[in-house]
């Protein structure tokens, strides 16, 4: 497209305007930048001060080191398919967009791994490479969309990082721009496990506050040779949740292993994939395990085995790939399907022990009934990662509220229990508060006192992932007073 | 600030100040947005997104931009009007979102909105009344047009006007299209006027009616020919109700519902008579399916549009459904299949098409990587956004194998967009509708050559 230049009367517009390439690479008029208001949390809106979209690395450091110097506000946006609200600008914030990075700069079969920018969507590493045997591991349900860049940010998990982990155990270079606008490269060669502190570790899944992901060597992995599906429905919980104890503690570590409740089901029937589950059944599991051809089949017939020891209502093995892929079409849509039996959502991501599903599934519906709105409940029960949907109507008064105090109180019921409150969605804005369900403020504090050395400034997407400083000064003053006594 | 006061200050998801900024009736229906959770599933199905990387230009910014203007966050001017006309209509996203959004219901509301808020106004208002309201509505004057056009491409003018340089003057995107522009036939409304019934060949097995379609008739009536044949091969009496009219996706596309209303009016009293009304064009199949769309202020019309709908079905879907001889002709041939998008995502019509190319003898099908993305056709698309149409295009045709010798597909609009494509790019594959492709089957089988 053709350089045209921007004239706004806001001279920091021009110059962003300048720096990536003219009017087509920026937005700057309020009704351009009503799209960008929210990410995949609607429940807080606000309005950036521009998007710019820059086309590399160098233009993504000139954008972070203007901001820098003009102390401007900014922040990192990829599909914006987060849940947590990570990308929505809370103080006006230049929103540099990274979707217009999105080329596979070189794919390394030998070594088994590829070099992709952040803007890539995470279904087309697999896609490009599949033809050839490989595979990218990390499976967040919104792959169709969602970028790595975001994946990274998020420390993004999904269905099969039962047996294979997170994005951070498949991460294995970074280029990052620090938020004075300087390039840096960790893990260089892509060999894993450098000398010296896990920085890898501690940029995957900080959340866009330690600085923007430009580069990313990713692990890619060899298809597995058999590949077997499973779905069993029950009529208690309570069964469902055995099986998947039992399954886990027969020493087998399924690909995935999921769970979907009664409103759960209700939701995705209605919805774009219903593959004709049963509406009076509370639980429906679906359980995949792959790996070498040798050995497959039987595990498959322990899983029968067990399933039918815990009063299994109907269990079913996929008959081909295509069934396999409505199965997980299914599943994969869950979130959005709810949008057919709800007008709005909220999904919270608790972790909980695996043993206390029953009783945790138990505490949510009680709390469901004191809320008065229904809760949808998606998990990975295979790694205790519960997303409880709260199902509400922002255009009824209050119920916005309500749904919030839900999604919290159900937190907290995991926090209780001795689990955490974010399995791969991420803090954000959404669960600030709720980090000190699991952390003192002096934890809190230490957490920033790193952020502030990468992000001293901290004009990198303020006001998220830690709770305001508020109490922890005034726990300072106490600790203080206390001494001073 | 806590969750607990989470700045609800802001407006809400969703205000209670009802459809604020929507002045006129017919406005975008609330409950379609209502089903929209913002989980961006949608991004990457959209070609607008593809090409530009903005969320305005993606299907849930779209929507969100519906819902901003009801909400009375944003006015019906020209930063709305230009996302949601960029918009292809091309319903992939209806496909990809997991809870069946209708995006696409959507855009065409909003877009009537827009046209009664802002009127085209100078030589784009002149060219759109003329071409919209004063030729597609009138068959006679279409195939008027049709005429004309045929008097250009044998009297010798297309010759001169190519060879003086007379078209160097033309907009570019007019120039390739003029050079795919297929010859002009006999409309075979025309030819069949004096016929009340196509009697099937052997036992009649049922009695359809034909939706002759404007432009298919006077540009493609080769296709309109294949098919009354083939409908007849397969024991259909075939009849051509003589009042029906244009379908009207054209004008509801534009934003004008109120001639897309009263061509639905029309062609509904026409087919009265009519058991199935078969459609040869996925863009007029998808219209006519969805005409209670139109009328939903209007009760009364609505259920007879909701009758109507049940009748219409596509050719190949048709033939799929009440079976169909396989031909015993030989066609040699390579094929890859285009999903016409209002095919594909507006009625679901993916693997019948599919399967009659595949019962012709000698016909070896390929497959084309994303064969649902949109060609940028998109109705009058190529002619209103021809930049983005074209960008659209060149990502189409590098899906497009090779080594191919033909593309098939279901819908008009897409063929002289492909017909462009090829052009513009260098191939050489030919370019034919999938009952096109069985006619000639069924020929070469009575000892007919063609090809």
């Amino acid at each position: 497209m053709a350089f045209k230049k921007v004239k706004s009367s806001d001279r920091h517009i021009n110059q962003l305007a300048r720096i990536v390439g003219g009017s087509s690479s920026i937005l700057y008029r309020k009704e351009d930048l009503l799209a960008y208001d929210c990410d995949g949390f609607t429940i807080h809106k606000a309005l950036p001060k521009a998007v710019v979209f820059p086309k590399n690395t160098i233009e993504v450091s000139e954008v972070v080191r203007y901001c820098h110097e003009h102390n401007l506000p900014f922040l990192a946006r990829g599909a914006g398919t987060g849940l947590s609200g990570g990308a929505i600008p809370l103080n006006e914030e230049v929103i540099i967009s990274m979707v217009r990075m999105k080329r596979l700069l070189s794919v390394d079969l030998e070594n088994r791994r590829a070099v992709v920018e952040p803007g890539f969507v995470n279904l087309k590493l697999t896609n490009s490479i599949s033809d050839r045997g490989y595979y990218y591991a990390p499976d967040p349900s919104s792959q169709y969309c969602c970028t790595i860049g975001g994946n990274v940010a998020e420390n993004a998990g999904g269905a099969h990082c039962l047996k294979y982990g997170v994005t951070t155990n498949h991460i294995l270079g970074l280029e990052v721009v620090m938020p004075n606008g300087e390039v840096i490269e960790i893990g260089k060669n892509g060999i894993p496990d450098e000398p010296g502190y896990d920085l890898l570790g501690l940029i995957t899944g900080s959340e866009g506050t330690l600085g923007i992901v430009t580069k990313i060597t990713v692990r890619i992995l060899k298809n597995p040779e058999a590949k077997q599906t499973v779905l069993a429905y029950f009529n208690h919980v309570s069964d469902g949740s055995q099986a998947v104890s039992d399954i886990v503690s027969a020493g087998i570590v399924p690909a995935a292993l999921e769970m979907m409740d009664k409103v759960a089901i209700e939701g995705v029937e209605a919805a774009a994939y219903p593959v004709g589950h049963p509406k009076d059944i509370e639980a429906v599991l679906l359980i995949e395990v792959d790996g070498i051809s040798a050995g497959i089949d039987e595990q498959i017939r322990q899983i029968l085995d067990v399933c039918r020891n815990r009063n299994v209502k109907e269990v079913k093995v996929a008959r081909d790939e295509a069934e396999r892929g409505r199965w997980w079409a299914n599943r994969k849509t869950g979130f959005g399907a709810m949008g057919a039996i709800s007008p709005d959502y909220l999904v919270q991501d608790g972790v909980i022990p695996r043993s206390k599903l029953p009783e945790v599934l138990s505490r949510i519906n009680q709390i469901s009934n004191e809320s008065g709105l229904r809760i949808a409940n998606i998990f990975h029960a295979g790694d205790g990662n519960l997303h409880p949907l709260v199902l509400f109507d922002a255009r009824k008064p209050g119920e916005t509220q309500k749904a919030l105090e839900a999604g919290s109180a159900c937190l907290k019921v995991c926090a209780d229990v001795g689990g955490t409150i974010t399995g791969e969605h991420g803090v954000g804005i959404e669960k600030k508060e709720e980090m000190r369900f699991v952390f003192s403020d002096e934890e809190i504090k230490a957490q920033t006192d790193i952020r502030e050395v990468f992000n001293p400034k901290n004009l990198l997407n303020a006001g998220k992932l830690f709770p305001a400083p508020g109490r922890c000064a005034e726990v300072k003053k106490e600790i203080k007073a206390a001494a001073s006594s | 600030m806590g969750i607990n006061e989470l700045d609800l200050k802001q407006d809400p998801a969703c205000s209670e100040k009802g459809l604020s900024n929507y002045l006129w009736r017919d406005h975008p229906d609330e409950n379609k947005w209502a089903d929209c959770v913002h989980c961006g599933m949608c991004l990457e199905s959209c070609p607008t997104y593809e090409q530009t990387g903005q969320e305005q230009h993606s299907p849930r910014g779209r929507v969100h931009l519906i819902k901003s203007v009801a909400e009375g966050k944003l006015e019906v001017n020209e930063f709305f009007s230009d996302p949601v006309f960029a918009c292809l209509d091309c319903r992939a996203c209806t496909t990809a979102c997991p809870a069946n959004v209708d995006v696409g219901g959507l855009i065409e509301e909003a877009r009537g909105q827009i046209r009664q808020a802002m009127p085209l106004k100078g030589w784009q208002g002149a060219v759109s009344k003329f071409v919209l309201k004063g030729i597609f509505p009138h068959p006679n004057r279409l195939n008027a047009a049709g005429s004309l056009l045929k008097f250009y491409q044998k009297s010798g003018m297309q010759k001169a006007v190519r060879q003086t340089g007379l078209i160097k003057i033309m907009p570019d995107h007019l120039v390739q299209m003029e050079a795919v522009m297929p010859e002009v036939q006999e409309p075979v409304r025309k030819k069949y006027k004096n016929e009340q019934v196509l009697k099937a060949k052997g036992k009649s097995k049922a009695e359809v009616a034909l939706l002759t379609g404007c432009v298919m008739d006077v540009m493609f009536s080769d296709i309109n020919e294949a098919t009354i044949n083939v409908l007849r091969r397969n024991g259909n009496d075939v009849i051509i109700p003589q009042n029906q009219t244009c379908c009207g996706a054209l004008h509801v596309h534009a934003g004008d519902r109120e001639t897309g209303r009263m061509l639905a009016k029309q062609n509904i009293e026409a087919f009265r008579d009519a058991d199935k009304v078969i459609v040869n064009a996925a863009g007029c199949g998808c219209m006519l399916k969805e005409y209670s769309e139109l009328f939903r202020e209007e009760p009364e019309m609505h259920d007879k549009a909701v009758e109507f709908s049940k009748k219409v079905e596509d050719i190949s879907k048709y033939l799929h459904e009440t079976g169909y001889e396989k031909p015993k002709g030989e066609i040699k041939t390579r094929i890859t299949y285009h999903d016409a998008c209002h095919l594909a995502h507006g009625q679901n019509v993916r693997q019948e098409p599919r399967d009659i190319l595949q019962d012709i003898p000698g016909v070896e099908m390929v497959h084309m990587p994303n064969s649902d993305r949109c060609c940028g056709s998109a109705g009058i698309y190529n002619i209103t956004n021809p930049e983005m149409a074209d960008a659209v295009l060149e990502s189409k045709m590098q899906n497009v194998p090779g080594d191919v010798e033909m593309i098939s597909m279901g819908n008009p609009g897409c063929m002289l967009q492909m017909a462009m494509g090829v052009q513009k790019y260098g191939r050489n594959q030919k370019i034919v509708h999938t009952v096109q492709l069985l006619d000639w089957a069924y020929q070469k089988e009575d000892g007919k050559e063609r090809v």
